[in-house]
């Protein structure tokens, strides 16, 4: 911990806040259990405060409708989502330079804490495939996703225009800094539909994000498209040789905000800062592979417990990995969305 | 001691440009985001079609009178500034237009592309790029030439930074601005240029303004194509110059107001762009369709290539302030897309992808326009770094500067200087040679005469000068001839041995002009008269003119050839 922060938490964890309850919200499972271990617990015996852990969709429409009911104070959101729920008052704001000094704002990587979320991890949206269904050269490009007659066999896709649409244009040959401005534009989308049309009859569609790292596993499909740490899971459990394609992977930000209903504000934002130090961001990155939001923590990063696995090789935005990458433009996802959703049942109906 | 000052100066006005050309591009982004010029801003408010439609045609209706207002009331020089001011001040080593001018100029630009006028950013920002090297103007450092040297630094950096291409900012400073390869230049140039690239990449690691990555080709007969496409870019790029330079003085004719001309020309971009976007701004996107195979249908590329140089020409022409570069980037590439659909979709040719034919024909067309193959082609290289795609473009390039070069000019800013008074076509030595007149060499002390002056007289204020002839004048002033004592035998009075003066030069007269009429003149002074009303002004000596010329012949060597 730099010196700095360590005062700042001191400051914070010093202020009558110590009987203070909080009520944290995160998406449970393993990804709760993780956080559980690499923060949520040692901020409560360092605090002596009763930190309790609420479940829910990940929405801004579940803040609005359960926030204040349930006495919510930390929420877990994706970056797009808390910007909507800024924007609609339904977050604490917060002043980033009275939380962290000006170097640790520097730390923070793609982007720093705006006024209500601090960034605390990143996923992405990556393409995996079967190792065992090309025993000569492997996919290594989002272009091989879409090429069908070296990589021939099934395409596991969500049924949403989320990722696909980006991934179509990456493989058109358009640098990853212009894909969201060309995608903004009606000739963008029809090409990254009619790239995505070359490979339609080979596409097998899922909605829940487990899925595709099953589709790998039990054959239904060679590649998928799917979330980074689905196919850590199941690689690193032995149950199918699943490698991830780095290239053009889409990386996602996962914020911390405080519920603008909070009964305990200082205590929300100390727990902010603790999740947020690069001690805790490692300690959560070895559980799960899902990459620390400042540069410092990566240098922390060691051996999955439960694998004993190093796990800074799969951790997302990992400086190591080349090819290339693409942050998610929260902004524009949450304007656009129903834009996208009409032009891909449009799409849909056309290919079915 | 020459070498620091040049090395300093080359720092600091390289990188004072490149910042600026940094900023520029920063603003143009901003303003194109907030006035939802930009496909990412504009697709945001899908939701309200309404509001998106309104901007798109208020915009740059409401830009362009705040344009021409604004070039009317606070510039000096009541128009926009661009690479043309700066070659004639670098040439002639005479100041740039005043800086007030020059700050307008580049606040305008940045609003004529941020609120999506059809016009480019590099002329405005080679102009930026001069600005800061004209700043040396005022130093006395004791080395010649300074201040153009200055400026070829401002813009090579421009350039540098905004390509990524340091090699290209070099030569477009020599190739257009400079016109002369002296190691006192291209050194400083050279450094100032690598200054440019230094802050864009490693400072601020900006991402170049367009990324092409391509395969190469595949075909050995695609040379072949694309030397075609080179004469196809030239002519599209010969109707689009006439067309750009037709428009200002007709539009002048039909609208008085210079502001409401511009507010026209965006009304026009604004309705255009309601059926057909792309038309917009700069059109850094539709550019990078212009790479993907099939982005566009035959149909529609026809449309958006004529909506696209109509539209350049008008803002240009009306007085928005902004560069053709740019359009013309956009223009050939699409011209390239055309033809390339041509040749593979319907003649069935096999080809390696649209994106060489897109290439090739954007620097056909653009190197066609600024007249600089050498930058054009290095530019693809820079931008690429890949040796097929450079060959192919630079095909394009030659064939595209052999037809316009022949058939319209060297270039627009040549052609846009020639219609000054400054003619570059037979070269720098030329135009320099044309820019002085044969008024300002005149003879203080050459002898007239009047028609009723005793012949022995003015044949005795001759010999006391030591001049052979004099110039007879009536009352008026008017030449009626020259007076050569001894010529006719023995008259009495001037008047009744007058002869017609052989050569008589007019005070619009240039050096070049007077060299090539003085073949075969013998007689040891040329009378100079008013073009006007005819009215002598003076005489030159032969031997004073022969001196000038030898004079400027030796300063410009010198210049051209220094060492440092």
């Amino acid at each position: 911990m730099r010196r700095s922060d360590f005062v700042s938490l001191c400051l914070l964890v010093a202020a009558p806040v110590a009987a203070e309850d909080l009520t944290v919200v995160s998406w449970g499972g393993a990804y709760e259990a993780a956080q559980r271990h690499a923060i949520i617990d040692p901020y409560a015996r360092q605090t002596g405060q009763t930190v309790t852990v609420a479940e829910y969709d990940g929405s801004w429409a579940a803040l609005e409708a359960r926030g204040a009911e349930d006495g919510w104070d930390v929420i877990d959101m994706l970056s797009d989502q808390a910007r909507v729920a800024c924007a609609r008052g339904l977050l604490l704001e917060m002043t980033p330079r009275s939380l962290f000094s000006s170097e640790t704002l520097e730390d923070f990587t793609p982007f720093g804490p705006d006024r209500c979320a601090v960034p605390q991890n990143a996923y992405a949206r990556v393409m995996a495939f079967d190792d065992r269904a090309f025993a000569g050269v492997k996919p290594t490009r989002i272009e091989d996703f879409f090429d069908t007659d070296r990589f021939p066999g099934p395409r596991a896709i969500q049924r949403s225009p989320d990722g696909i649409l980006e991934w179509a244009l990456l493989a058109e040959g358009v640098p990853p800094e212009q894909v969201y401005g060309l995608l903004s534009t009606d000739r963008g989308l029809r090409l990254a539909f009619r790239k995505l049309g070359t490979i339609r009859d080979d596409i097998i569609w899922w909605e829940d994000p487990a899925e595709p790292a099953d589709m790998l596993a039990d054959g239904r499909a060679v590649m998928a498209a799917g979330f980074n740490g689905r196919f850590f899971d199941i690689a690193q459990r032995g149950r199918a040789p699943i490698d991830i394609v780095w290239d053009g992977r889409i990386i996602g930000i996962e914020v911390w905000a405080i519920a603008a209903s909070t009964k305990a504000p200082d205590a929300a934002r100390a727990f902010i800062v603790h999740a947020t130090q690069p001690a805790s961001m490692a300690r959560f990155a070895t559980q799960i592979p899902y990459g620390p939001t400042r540069v410092s923590a990566f240098n922390r990063i060691g051996i999955n417990p439960q694998t004993g696995v190093p796990m800074r090789a799969y951790l997302p935005n990992a400086p190591q990995h080349g090819g290339r990458a693409l942050v998610r433009d929260s902004g524009w996802y949450a304007n656009t969305d129903k834009l996208r959703q009409r032009r891909f049942s449009k799409w849909l109906d056309w290919a079915e | 001691m020459r070498m620091l000052v040049l090395t300093g100066i080359a720092l600091t006005a390289g990188s004072a440009a490149s910042l600026a050309a940094i900023a520029l591009v920063e603003l143009v982004s901003l303003l194109n985001t907030g006035l939802l010029v930009a496909p990412k801003a504009r697709v945001q408010w899908e939701s309200l079609p309404w509001l998106v439609a309104t901007t798109t045609v208020l915009v740059p209706t409401l830009g362009g009178l705040i344009v021409g207002l604004v070039h009317k009331h606070l510039s000096p020089a009541q128009r926009p500034l661009g690479p043309p001011d700066v070659i004639e001040a670098v040439q002639f080593h005479r100041p740039l237009p005043g800086l007030r001018s020059g700050l307008v100029s580049t606040g305008t630009a940045a609003l004529s592309l941020g609120a999506g006028a059809s016009v480019g950013q590099y002329g405005p920002m080679v102009y930026l790029g001069a600005i800061f090297g004209s700043f040396a103007h005022r130093l006395r450092l004791g080395v010649p030439n300074l201040a153009s040297i200055a400026i070829g630094c401002g813009v090579a950096a421009a350039i540098s930074t905004a390509f990524n291409a340091p090699i290209a900012g070099v030569l477009f400073a020599h190739e257009v601005v400079l016109r002369h390869y002296a190691t006192r230049a291209f050194a400083p140039v050279t450094v100032a240029s690598v200054t440019g690239y230094v802050i864009a990449n490693v400072i601020f690691e900006r991402p170049a303004l367009f990324r092409i990555e391509s395969p190469g080709i595949t075909h050995g007969y695609e040379f072949a194509l694309v030397a075609v496409l080179g004469l196809v870019v030239a002519m599209a790029a010969i109707l689009f110059m006439r067309l750009l330079l037709a428009v200002g003085p007709t539009l002048a004719r039909w609208i008085k107001w210079p502001e409401l001309r511009t507010a026209m020309a965006g009304l026009a971009v604004g309705l255009t762009a309601l059926a057909l976007p792309d038309v917009l701004g700069i059109g850094t996107s539709t550019l990078r369709f212009a790479t993907i195979d099939g982005a566009f249908g035959l149909g529609e590329v026809i449309v958006l290539i004529c909506a696209k140089t109509v539209l350049t020409a008008l803002c240009i022409g009306a007085g928005f302030s902004g560069g053709a570069f740019s359009p013309s980037l956009l223009i050939g590439s699409l011209i390239g897309v055309f033809f390339w659909t041509l040749a593979s979709g319907v003649a069935g040719v096999p080809s390696s992808g649209a994106a060489i034919y897109a290439i090739s024909g954007m620097m056909g067309f653009a190197s066609a326009v600024i007249g600089a193959p050498l930058t054009c082609i290095l530019i693809v290289f820079e931008l690429t770094r890949n040796y097929d795609v450079t060959i192919a473009a630079m095909v394009a390039v030659v064939f595209s500067n052999l037809l316009s070069h022949r058939a319209f000019g060297r270039s627009l800013f040549d052609v846009q200087l020639a219609r000054r008074g400054i003619d570059f076509s037979l070269g720098r030595d030329r135009a320099h040679f044309a820019a002085l007149k044969v008024v300002d060499y005149l003879q203080p002390d050459a002898v007239t005469a009047a028609a009723e002056d005793a012949a022995q007289d003015v044949s005795d204020r001759l010999q006391a000068r030591g001049w052979r002839e004099a110039f007879v004048l009536d009352t008026d002033g008017t030449l009626v001839g020259v007076f050569t004592p001894g010529a006719q035998g023995t008259a009495t009075r001037v008047g009744s041995d007058v002869g017609p003066a052989r050569l008589v030069f007019h005070d619009t007269t240039d050096l070049a002009e007077a060299m090539e009429r003085l073949r075969g003149f013998v007689g040891d002074a040329v009378p100079v008269v008013s073009q006007e009303n005819g009215t002598y002004l003076g005489a030159v000596s032969e031997a004073d003119l022969v001196s000038a010329w030898l004079d400027e012949g030796v300063r410009l060597r010198r210049e051209e050839n220094a060492a440092i």
